[in-house]
């Protein structure tokens, strides 16, 4: 077990001395009495004082001195929602993480806790552990922990730069927000959240009536082609899957291997089942090497970590070629006394590029016949993307 | 734009704010009466309740160009369950499975697609920066952004209503984030804060007339930085130095403590004084030892000095005790008077990993104070209240109050939504994701139910039903 960086815990406790803050707030509300006192001082006038607060200040400042005062300030560690206001019975933990109470469906969810933020960075930095591994040991998406590494980086750069950093308010955040802790040594992780997210598809939205023999077993590679309107398989091709995740592994080998449906602009892949979809297809994968093999632990582990390494090498492969392809593409000319890089790269007409019909609005250059928009009153010249 | 969001009570709407007049707006919010209205009215008045909720700084007519009926989702599948049957389980039958004795095959929680009416409205910058908690309303975020304190992917972006693709980074101004969501100042501080700027500008134009005599300058300088703070420890100092480190040690520790166990009753000036005590107690300290090089005025400084003082106490400690760390709980716990409770529960198992313990176990130095009479618990307050003497400093050239502390109310509205990673250190985030609903939750927060959210969707659908 790696060392852990732990500097919250201490900090953390720090806050009992910010958050016990006075109560002197109470006296600064204006009182009716007060003004009534005025009123009674002031008895040359003939008509009657307009009142100081109307009825509604009245009643909101006398709801923030009773029931509302327990959100002036927080509890650190219990979050401090006006759901608790509503709670008559038994308080219910998910009653304790909705901070809307006409909304049922809306959760406070926790967040990253320090040591756990900084603990997927040692895993993936210092350890060079893949981001998918570290995903499904701690139950955190592939792309929040991309993101982590990110901060984490970004913080590291802002420390030894000496910029100000916003150390009392992170920890008074961390205090109010529910988090995910990292556990102790010899105690299993809590997972963050739900890895497995499958998002659902807009052709699995319609309603088909697609009669199938009760004999017939129908699975979900099926159910995927009908989604697409694609033709039943053959039963040569049908009998080679034994189970949707075959197609998984043959996918991460082989991506063109998916088939299209349609023609021209209604060209489309034909829909795959949830096993190939999923963030993290291999997890079926050992699911069922455990079905079968179940006392067989060892082998199934090993056999396990050999399909992740042979699939990150895949993945890599994949990754340095596209990175290469896009080089070459590209020619760069940094000039001597320069601030700028200048990133050059062929401009290409080709119906992908400019569209069915040559006119389109994203293409490069001035094209014959297509008026540059730019200039026109009311156009819009927000940037849609930032480059990293 | 004219800001039209004000959380007036007669109106009673709710808005994107963290002010008390909204929270109380909220709490007393009901949906509107659907007897005796027709579904245009119904529909009309969930539209105008979420709207004024939802992108009240956007145009109506953006907006709806910007609605999209469909509606992101995902559902989370479980691998052993995928792994169990290939589907054909779930279809056997007459297309919906076998009748297991009246227990559903599949958990069916319905998901609340129309509460992510909104979503892409989530998406613009000036919301995003209000959601990963670094404004105190989106009007003031969106001041962030035009006021040129924010960046995407580390360049400047001025346009609030920029639309976060997923990946995108952005990052706020610390000290605007601290100024948002701290204390707001008191006539006092304030006023502090004016003399000390006044006595800036008149330190830089002294300096600018009198170039050539640099000594004087620095030395002028130097006597108004630190002014009586330094001439009382001084003299506290030359009291003190018959003193026996032991007991100069001890008396920080209770000052420490004292400063630590400051109830809720206890006013904030006079904390400020206590800190202001323990500041001085600090530099005393320093002073007398050796090393003292080091100015008393730079908190980095003093810090990591007096840690290395801290040193030698615990190198003599270790070898017949182990290292005890509070856990947060128990922590949370001795805030709440109980203290002996929480040293009863504490975890003798768990070492300090933290930096500080780190830096002590490094640094090589001889002994020079003896306090092994403290106890664990003493030590750990000294810490933390040097730890946060240092984090959170007395400045009143800040814009907010020193030390900072949350704003009042702000606890009702803290939550981070998934579709954001945020680092609060640095006042960063990543946009993740757009918003998705799963069964049973929605990402998107919204105050208002379904009874609201139903209707302002079929408002928006372009055919209306």
């Amino acid at each position: 077990m790696p060392p852990r960086m732990q500097s919250r815990s201490v900090s953390n406790t720090l806050l009992p001395y910010l958050t016990a803050t006075s109560s002197s707030s109470l006296s600064s509300i204006p009182s009716l009495s007060s003004s009534s006192s005025q009123c009674l001082s002031r008895q040359f006038s003939a008509t009657a004082a307009p009142q100081a607060q109307t009825k509604l200040r009245r009643q909101m400042f006398e709801w923030l001195n009773t029931e509302g005062a327990v959100f002036k300030h927080h509890v650190p560690g219990e979050t401090n929602y006006l759901t608790r206001l509503k709670q008559r019975g038994p308080e219910t933990s998910s009653d304790a993480s909705r901070p809307f109470p006409n909304n049922s469906s809306f959760i406070s969810e926790p967040i990253l806790s320090e040591e756990l933020r900084n603990e997927v960075y040692h895993r993936v930095v210092e350890q060079k552990m893949s981001l998918r591994a570290v995903s499904v040991h701690l139950g955190i998406d592939m792309k929040r922990i991309a993101a982590v590494v990110r901060l984490v980086e970004l913080e590291k750069r802002q420390r030894a730069q000496g910029k100000p950093l916003a150390l009392p308010y992170a920890r008074a955040i961390h205090e109010m927000v529910p988090t995910t802790p990292l556990a102790q040594q010899g105690e299993r992780q809590e997972y963050h959240e739900p890895i497995n997210d499958l998002p659902a598809h807009p052709l699995t939205g319609s309603q088909i009536f697609y009669p199938v023999p009760e004999s017939r077993s129908f699975t979900r590679v099926e159910a995927g082609r009908v989604f697409s309107g694609a033709p039943a398989m053959e039963h040569s091709e049908a009998a080679e899957i034994s189970h949707p995740s075959d197609l998984a592994e043959k996918i991460i080998e082989d991506p063109n291997s998916i088939a299209w449906v349609g023609k021209g602009a209604n060209a489309r892949q034909i829909l795959q089942p949830a096993d190939v979809r999923i963030p993290h297809p291999h997890m079926v994968a050992l699911e069922r090497d455990r079905l079968a093999h179940p006392n067989e632990r060892l082998a199934v582990s090993e056999k396990q970590s050999k399909r992740l390494k042979r699939q990150d090498a895949i993945e890599k492969e994949r990754r340095e070629r596209l990175q290469a392809r896009r080089e070459k593409k590209l020619t760069v000319v940094s000039p001597e006394d320069s601030r700028f890089d200048y990133r050059i790269k062929d401009t290409i007409y080709t119906p992908e590029t400019t569209g069915a019909d040559g006119r389109g609005s994203k293409a490069v250059g001035r094209r014959y016949g297509v008026p540059h928009r730019d200039r026109t009153r009311g156009e819009i010249k927000i940037p849609t993307r930032v480059e990293a | 734009m004219r800001n039209r969001a004000t959380n007036t009570l007669s109106k009673g709407k709710i808005r994107q704010s963290w002010s008390k007049y909204n929270l109380y707006n909220m709490q007393r919010f009901r949906s509107p009466p659907t007897i005796n209205r027709t579904f245009f009215q119904q529909k009309w008045s969930a539209k105008a309740a979420s709207r004024a909720y939802h992108g009240e700084q956007v145009r109506e007519g953006q907006w709806k160009r910007m609605f999209n009926h469909r509606i992101r989702s995902v559902i989370p599948m479980n691998a052993s369950d995928l792994a169990a049957d290939d589907g054909s389980q779930a279809s056997s039958g007459r297309g919906s499975g076998l009748d297991m004795g009246g227990k559903p095959a599949y958990q069916k929680r319905p998901t609340p697609y129309t509460q992510m009416t909104f979503a892409p409205l989530e998406r613009r910058l000036d919301v995003a920066i209000f959601r990963a908690l670094f404004a105190s309303s989106a009007r003031q975020a969106r001041q962030f952004v035009i006021h040129g304190a924010v960046t995407v992917n580390g360049q400047k972006m001025k346009h609030p209503s920029y639309l976060l693709n997923p990946g995108d980074l952005f990052q706020v101004e610390p000290e605007r984030v601290m100024y948002a969501t701290g204390h707001t100042k008191t006539a006092y501080e304030r006023r502090q804060g004016r003399l000390v700027r006044r006595k800036a500008k008149a330190q830089t134009s002294e300096e600018e007339v009198e170039a050539e005599s640099k000594e004087t300058a620095e030395e002028e300088t130097k006597e108004t930085a630190e002014e009586e703070a330094k001439e009382t420890a001084e003299e506290e100092a030359k009291e003190t130095e018959k003193e026996d480190p032991k007991e100069t040690l001890k008396a920080l520790m209770a000052q420490a403590k004292s400063i630590m166990s400051a109830g809720k009753d206890t006013l904030a000036p006079q904390r400020k004084q206590e800190l202001r005590g323990f500041q001085q107690a600090v530099r005393r300290v320093l002073s007398r030892s050796e090393s003292s090089t080091v100015l008393a005025d730079s908190l980095e400084a003093q810090f990591s000095q007096l840690t290395l003082l801290l040193k030698a106490k615990r190198a003599e400690k270790k070898p017949d005790n182990k290292d005890v760390k509070l856990r947060p709980e128990d922590a949370f716990a001795s805030d709440k008077g109980d203290r002996e409770l929480a040293a009863a529960r504490k975890d003798t198992e768990t070492a300090v990993s933290d930096k500080l313990s780190e830096a002590f176990s490094q640094a090589t130095l001889g002994n020079e104070v003896d306090a092994s009479e403290l106890s664990d618990e003493e030590f750990e307050t000294l810490k933390r209240a040097l730890t946060q003497m240092r984090d959170n400093p007395l400045d009143n050239s800040k814009t907010y109050s020193t030390p900072w502390q949350p704003r009042q109310y702000m606890s009702a509205f803290a939550f981070i939504p998934r579709y954001l990673e945020v680092n609060q250190n640095i006042c960063a985030a990543v946009y993740l994701r757009h918003p998705v609903a799963r069964p049973g939750s929605a990402e998107v927060p919204t105050p208002f139910g379904e009874t609201i959210a139903t209707p302002a969707y079929g408002w928006y659908l372009r055919r209306r039903w």
